[in-house]
């Protein structure tokens, strides 16, 4: 990110700010030491300075020591950052003792290495409490590590005292050099801070937006997902009523034709009428309640598919002829649904469109398809429209992969018979006990 | 952590062990510990001294003997005057002696500026140790604050020499070691009453004499001055009566040296130093004279000032002990102590060496004639000196003091607010100073 970088340059310069600042100091007190001592005003700079200051070369040797380390720190936690908290906070305690300590060598001069420290952590650190606990610590080193706030009980000679050393204009140039190092590593730590924050605004302001984006995406799904479910409905009604229906439609006609010759065979379809009747209400119950056959909830798809031809030969005096050469027969219940449908609605089908009074219904398995074969005696199709029936059979077996073909059976050159054929092919997921 | 950074992590951790180990271990095997010492050639007192370092180097040969494997170095030629340069420039550059001698007026400074390290501890721990042995003005010099930072070497006071001849001739007897201001102005009286061209006293100053009327012109640390104090207005006015005998002539040390000056402080040092012979003769032929204590004011007692040098301990040794054994040795053994008298002009701060009647017996053989300056006289002088000031601007402020009551003496104006503006124009310097 472009923030990320920015900060990184911006706590770079810091660094590099700071270093200059250790310089400072650190040339300085040496380099005056050096020359009162060689200026025979030793006496006079230990009246004013009322304390003994530390070993002349201590200070340099310690603050570029420590500061070296804290960069060691830093970028080994730039480098790997595996996000373990424990590991987090050990970085966070040595980088603030390194900075006490180079606070300590500088001789209290100067507290705003705690900025920069603090610069170099907030990003750092994630969590809030930790980030807040941090800022306090921080800023209570930047605020009390100062030579006015400690003098009296550090033992440490005041910087003035050094630069009173040197004549006026020295002094001022040195002072100078000292307040725009100090003031631009201020700025610098106000700078880095602002990006900081501006960054994390725009971060909130682009999850907002993917949020926004997210909730828009789930409304269409949710539409996407009624329409399907619409479809579904609309399927499932033309499959469990259309089938009934036409067999009730049949059966009560095949009744009237009866009913004058032979009134005892009338009855009994008439019988299969209500039957047929009662087990389509009850399929439209199902549907409304599980939207699953309640044949294929009470039975296995077998004994299901065997039910439903048996109440199809009874309700429409249709022969079907059943042959299950696929073996044992288990899928998985949205499997099972599709075959059951398939199959409910090619025997519809050939009543229906073809008038036939014979079909052949065979599943079998070829390689790793299941193959669902039906042939009627019918009058085929004249022209081949897709129509709602084979549409939702086609979109179903989409659903789960499927394939089918369906025509006259004049055009299937190993068949020529008269009739119409639909084969459906499932690839099958799981058949137990199959050959 | 990767592996290559572990390995560097505990290289690190080992090698500070290592030098950590080879520190201490080598602080043990080290055969010779050198202990420096920080010295100043010549005499503070004002009197030349032919033979600066014999004393220190008998110390050291016996410290030497008595601890195998330390050696004792000192630099030497650094004159009195550039002792107190030489000595802040070694601490500025934290290279400073393990024990050094303090000269009076840097007590305070090193003291309070944390160089000197407290000694109280030292001397709560050492059985062979007794502060009682010395004089406790002596000891106190070396303390500031209730903390002792210095162990005293060797006192001078200030003592009154009087021309025994000019009270000869006007048949005056000699005073007494207790005699008093009145004593003092009545000898003086009569002195310059019976002899012309006789001048009263040379040299002796209102602050000079305020000690003995137990009156301090200034607060220990120098924080306030008492200018208006009715001891030292006395002071002042016993000093001025004095000074009216000699009817407007000012004395000089030519007046004195002579012999037309009755009395004149003296530092006990220079006492000794022109006492004996060869001196003696050049320095002051027409008259004899002998020491006194100082005159008790009506209020006091016969206070002398006292300078004490002392010796102080680095605060920053690396050995702390043998730098107070070092120290003891100098400051603290008779036999040592007893050297002074023959190397040095001042007085032991010992009370066991500065009173032992061999001594005194010896520096009695010196002095041609007769004279009063007995043991008792030295324990009189030891036992009631008062330190001279030693705060910083101490000398300014004493200046400023003296001319203002000068230039008050000669306003002639006998208001007494004069010496209030003074003082708290004084006060005013002092808090400055801070």
């Amino acid at each position: 990110m472009d923030t990320d970088r920015r900060l990184k340059d911006t706590s770079l310069i810091m660094f590099a700010i700071n270093l200059a600042i250790i310089v400072f100091y650190g040339t300085i007190c040496p380099v005056t030491t050096y020359r009162i001592c060689r200026s025979l005003q030793a006496y006079e700079f230990l009246s004013a300075a009322k304390t003994i200051p530390q070993n002349p070369l201590m200070m340099p040797l310690g603050a570029f020591l420590q500061f070296g380390l804290l960069i060691a720190v830093s970028m080994r936690k730039r480098r790997k950052d595996d996000g373990d908290p424990f590991l987090a906070g050990m970085v966070c305690v040595v980088e603030i003792f390194l900075c006490i300590g180079i606070v300590w060598s500088l001789n209290f001069y100067y507290s705003g290495i705690a900025l920069l420290v603090l610069a170099d952590l907030i990003n750092y650190i994630r969590d809030n409490k930790a980030r807040v606990l941090l800022l306090v610590v921080l800023i209570i080193i930047f605020a009390l590590g100062r030579y006015e706030v400690v003098s009296s009980q550090s033992g440490k000679v005041a910087f003035s005292v050094y630069l009173s050393y040197y004549n006026s204009r020295i002094q001022g140039y040195l002072s100078a050099i000292e307040s725009v190092l100090i003031s631009s590593n201020i700025l610098l730590f106000v700078y880095y801070m602002v990006q900081l924050f501006t960054g994390q605004m725009a971060e909130k302001e682009r999850i907002r937006t993917l949020y926004d984006q997210l909730k828009k995406a789930n409304a269409e799904l949710e539409r996407m997902t009624a329409i399907r479910e619409r479809n579904r409905l609309a399927r499932e009604i033309h499959d469990t009523l259309g089938h009934t229906l036409t067999g009730i439609i049949m059966a009560s006609e095949a009744s009237l034709a009866l009913f004058e010759k032979q009134p005892e065979e009338a009855r009994k379809r008439l019988e299969a009428v209500t039957g047929a009747a009662r087990d389509g209400l009850n399929d439209v119950r199902q549907s409304i309640r599980a939207l699953r056959p309640d044949t294929l909830e009470k039975h296995s798809l077998e004994q299901a598919l065997h039910e439903m031809v048996a109440k199809f030969e009874a309700a429409t005096s249709v022969k079907v002829e059943f042959r299950q050469e696929a073996g044992d027969l288990y899928f998985a219940r949205d499997e099972e649904d599709a075959l059951y449908r398939i199959v409910q609605e090619c025997l519809t089908n050939a009543v229906r469109h073809g008038q036939a009074d014979h079909i052949l219904l065979t599943i079998r398995q070829q390689e790793n398809a299941l193959l669902i074969d039906i042939r009627d005696n019918g009058k085929g199709a004249a022209d081949m429209k897709e129509g709602f029936g084979l549409r939702h059979m086609r979109e179903r077996l989409d659903l789960l992969s499927g394939s089918m073909t369906y025509g006259n059976r004049k055009e299937d050159p190993e068949d020529g018979q008269e009739g119409f054929y639909v084969i459906a092919s499932l690839p099958v997921r799981q058949i137990k006990g199959g050959n | 952590m990767d592996k290559t950074e572990k390995n560097i992590g505990w290289f690190v951790i080992i090698m500070t062990v290592l030098i950590m180990l080879w520190g201490t271990v080598d602080l043990k095997q080290r055969q010779t510990v050198t202990l420096h010492v920080g010295v100043y050639a010549g005499s503070y007192w004002d009197s030349p001294n032919g033979d600066c370092y014999r004393i220190l180097d008998r110390v050291i040969e016996r410290f030497e003997s008595e601890h195998e494997g330390v050696k004792v170095e000192y630099v030497s030629g650094i004159g009195s005057q550039d002792y107190s340069e030489w000595l802040t420039e070694q601490i500025l550059l934290a290279k400073e002696p393990d024990v050094y001698f303090v000269l009076p007026d840097d007590f305070d400074l090193l003291a309070t500026s944390g160089a000197l390290a407290p000694l109280d501890s030292m001397i709560r721990e050492d059985a062979s140790f007794d502060t009682e042995a010395y004089y406790e003005p002596c000891l106190s010099a070396g303390k500031r604050g209730g903390i002792q930072y210095a162990l005293p070497q060797e006192s001078v006071p200030t003592i009154m020499i009087v021309n025994k001849t000019l009270l000869a001739s006007a048949g005056i007897p000699m005073p007494s070691a207790d005699w008093t201001w009145e004593d003092c102005l009545s000898i003086c009286r009569k002195v310059t009453e019976t002899i012309p061209g006789a001048y009263s006293v040379y040299d002796y100053s209102w602050p000079t004499a305020l000690y003995a009327n137990d009156a301090a012109l200034f607060s220990e640390r120098g924080d306030y001055c008492n200018l208006t104090d009715s001891n030292i207005r006395e002071a002042i006015r016993y000093v001025q009566k004095l000074e009216e005998l000699n009817d407007g002539h000012i004395v000089t040390s030519r007046d004195f040296d002579l012999g037309n000056v009755v009395f004149r402080p003296f530092l006990y040092s220079e006492y000794r130093m022109y006492q004996p012979f060869p001196w003696r003769v050049k320095k002051y032929t027409n008259f004899e004279w002998d020491g006194l204590p100082m005159p008790a004011g009506p209020k006091g007692d016969n206070v002398s000032l006292l300078r004490t040098m002392l010796m102080g301990m680095s605060a920053r040794t690396n050995h702390p002990q043998l730098s107070w054994e070092f120290m003891k040795l100098l400051c603290y053994d008779e036999e040592i102590q007893q050297d002074l008298y023959t190397y040095s002009r001042g007085i032991s701060p010992l009370t066991a060496v500065a009173e032992d009647s061999n001594i005194v017996s010896l520096l009695q053989e010196d002095i041609p004639g007769t004279t009063e300056f007995n043991a008792d006289v030295i324990r009189r002088i030891m036992t009631s000196a008062v330190e001279m000031y030693r705060f910083p601007g101490c000398e300014r402020a004493l200046m400023m003091a003296e001319n203002g009551v000068r230039e008050e003496a000669d306003s002639d104006s006998s208001r007494g607010d004069g010496l209030l503006s003074l003082q708290r124009e004084i006060n005013e310097y002092l808090s400055k100073t801070k």
